[in-house]
């Protein structure tokens, strides 16, 4: 921890855990991107308004 | 300039050394220390700001030349607009905490896109204003650090994900525990009440079940020491904003079954008696011109809206969650910007919780307001609850100074129910008792009985305490 101004103790096993599963949180992350990419041209292809992301 | 003893200091602001908020003239301001001040200029400087209050995501604030009260740590006062009224979160619904939770992912994700990351996730920083939750700290944002993971992944879990997931998998009146743990609910509660089922949903798995094992196996590990080299990139970083944001979008409640939430088709009304109610509940309205109404076991919020529609600031309370969830989706529906549905219970209304029990305000604390309505409320309090009709009187002009108040005497069904199955030990619950009991506290103005029915509407005005 680089303990800049970090002024809330963010949990031993929180901040692990993150770093445990970065590369799966940012594999998923694209994934959902390519996902999202696909459908949307299927909906292009057949005329489909695209849905947006709620907030 | 005003000198610094004008100033005081809000009791919910004391852990973050960048500053804290206090009220000067009765509004609040905020002291930014030097310590953030580098923080805040990236904040102001990168378009963020104004990114976020453009898209009403943030408060705005007026920067503003104005002695700090503590001027050896200050770096710039500033002015946020200031908040209607302060909510808490065991004060909303589900809908209302599911809505804040994907407001503090969409700033962190919004954030991230800036080389900036909110330091704090709690939920008491999300309040509701104009009918929508926004951010009120202005002082989250730290500039994100490389290779570092979300500082406030656990806060959120804790303040949002565990409490949605306990009221939408395991029981709605779970949301009450946020009022017991001021740091939200800890993981391994919530992993152990959680149904076995949560274990199938990935989010759930790894953030709570999984997160809660990981707090358990390093706790109070070094963590440099632990990681082996690893690091959060600003994707992976985005990836955890997108896996909990589609955590919290999974966790659905609908309201079923909850006491009230089919009041409105059930009540013991006529249309005549109904339509009576109304037009006194409106021309008593039109008469006082208040500003802030509180309606007291508001339902779904029929009687509410007659005055948020008249321009009133409208606080809709009940202690049904149902009632409150519908009387929210209802709100969002119509964009309504001042009408606020809360949960509570008026027999045991919020207490001022947490540090010197100062940092969350009680609900009388945040009163009072011009006018208190109760409709068909005082039946519940005084025969449901015991409590004897002048201790009710008592406690309604503490509330507010105008009240709208409906008498439903022991012949009214409703009452009946309540008297079906226990003594009747209300000798003085009639109406020449009532009035009696309320002149103590108020003077009475108006009485008009409602048709078809033995119901009787009063308006009425707080005697000077």
């Amino acid at each position: 921890m680089s303990g800049l101004n970090m002024y809330l103790d963010p949990g031993s096993g929180s901040y692990l855990l993150q770093l445990l599963i970065a590369s799966l949180l940012g594999g998923l992350l694209l994934l959902r991107m390519y996902w999202a990419k696909v459908k949307g041209f299927f909906r292009k292809l057949f005329g489909r308004p695209i849905d947006e992301e709620p907030e | 300039m005003k000198s610094r003893s004008e100033a005081t200091r809000e009791g919910a602001s004391f852990r973050d050394p960048s500053g804290f908020v206090f009220y000067h003239g009765g509004t609040p301001h905020r002291q930014i220390n030097e310590f953030y001040r580098v923080d805040y200029r990236q904040l102001m400087d990168s378009g963020l700001y104004q990114e976020l209050v453009e898209a009403r995501l943030l408060v705005p604030h007026e920067e503003v030349d104005l002695a700090a009260p503590m001027q050896e740590l200050a770096y710039q006062v500033i002015r946020p607009e200031p908040i209607a009224f302060l909510s808490y979160p065991y004060e909303w619904c589900f809908g209302q905490l599911k809505d804040a939770a994907l407001l503090t992912l969409k700033v962190q994700e919004l954030a991230l896109g800036r080389d900036m990351s909110l330091k704090d996730a709690s939920a008491f920083n999300v309040q509701f204003q104009h009918g929508r939750p926004i951010l009120i700290d202005t002082l989250s944002f730290e500039r994100l650090k490389p290779g570092e993971p979300w500082i406030a992944y656990r806060q959120f879990c804790q303040h949002f994900l565990a409490p949605l997931a306990l009221m939408a998998r395991s029981d709605i009146r779970l949301g009450q525990w946020s009022r017991l743990a001021v740091d939200g609910v800890p993981l391994d509660l919530a992993s152990r009440l959680l149904p076995w089922r949560t274990r199938l949903s990935f989010a759930m798995q790894v953030h709570i079940h999984l997160h809660a094992r990981a707090q358990r196996r390093y706790a109070g590990e070094v963590v440099t020491k632990r990681r082996g080299g690893r690091a959060m990139s600003k994707q992976a970083l985005l990836g955890l904003v997108s896996s909990l944001r589609s955590a919290v979008r999974a966790l659905t409640w609908h309201p079923a079954g909850t006491a009230w939430a089919d009041y409105a088709e059930t009540h013991s009304y006529s249309d005549s008696s109904l339509a009576a109610k109304r037009a006194a509940v409106e021309e008593y309205l039109d008469r006082i011109q208040a500003k802030t109404v509180w309606d007291l076991g508001a339902n779904t919020g029929e009687f509410s809206r007659l005055a948020s529609r008249r321009g009133a600031l409208t606080l809709a309370f009940d202690y049904d969650h149902g009632a409150v969830e519908l009387n929210y989706r209802q709100v969002k529906k119509e964009s309504e910007a001042n009408l606020l549905p809360l949960v509570q219970d008026l027999t045991n209304p919020s207490p001022g919780v947490g540090w010197s029990s100062r940092e969350r305000r009680s609900l009388m604390e945040r009163g009072p307001a011009d006018a208190v309505m109760a409709l068909a409320l005082i039946h519940h309090l005084a025969i449901a609850n015991n409590v004897p009709l002048e201790l009710v009187a008592g406690f309604l002009a503490a509330l507010g100074r105008w009240l709208i108040v409906e008498f439903v005497p022991k012949q009214d069904p409703q009452v009946k129910r309540l008297l079906a199955n226990r003594e009747d030990i209300f000798g003085r619950y009639d109406r020449q008792g009532f009035e009696q009991d309320f002149a103590r506290h108020f003077r009475i103005i108006d009485v008009r009985p409602l048709p078809d029915s033995d119901r009787c509407m009063y308006l009425m005005e707080a005697l000077p305490q």
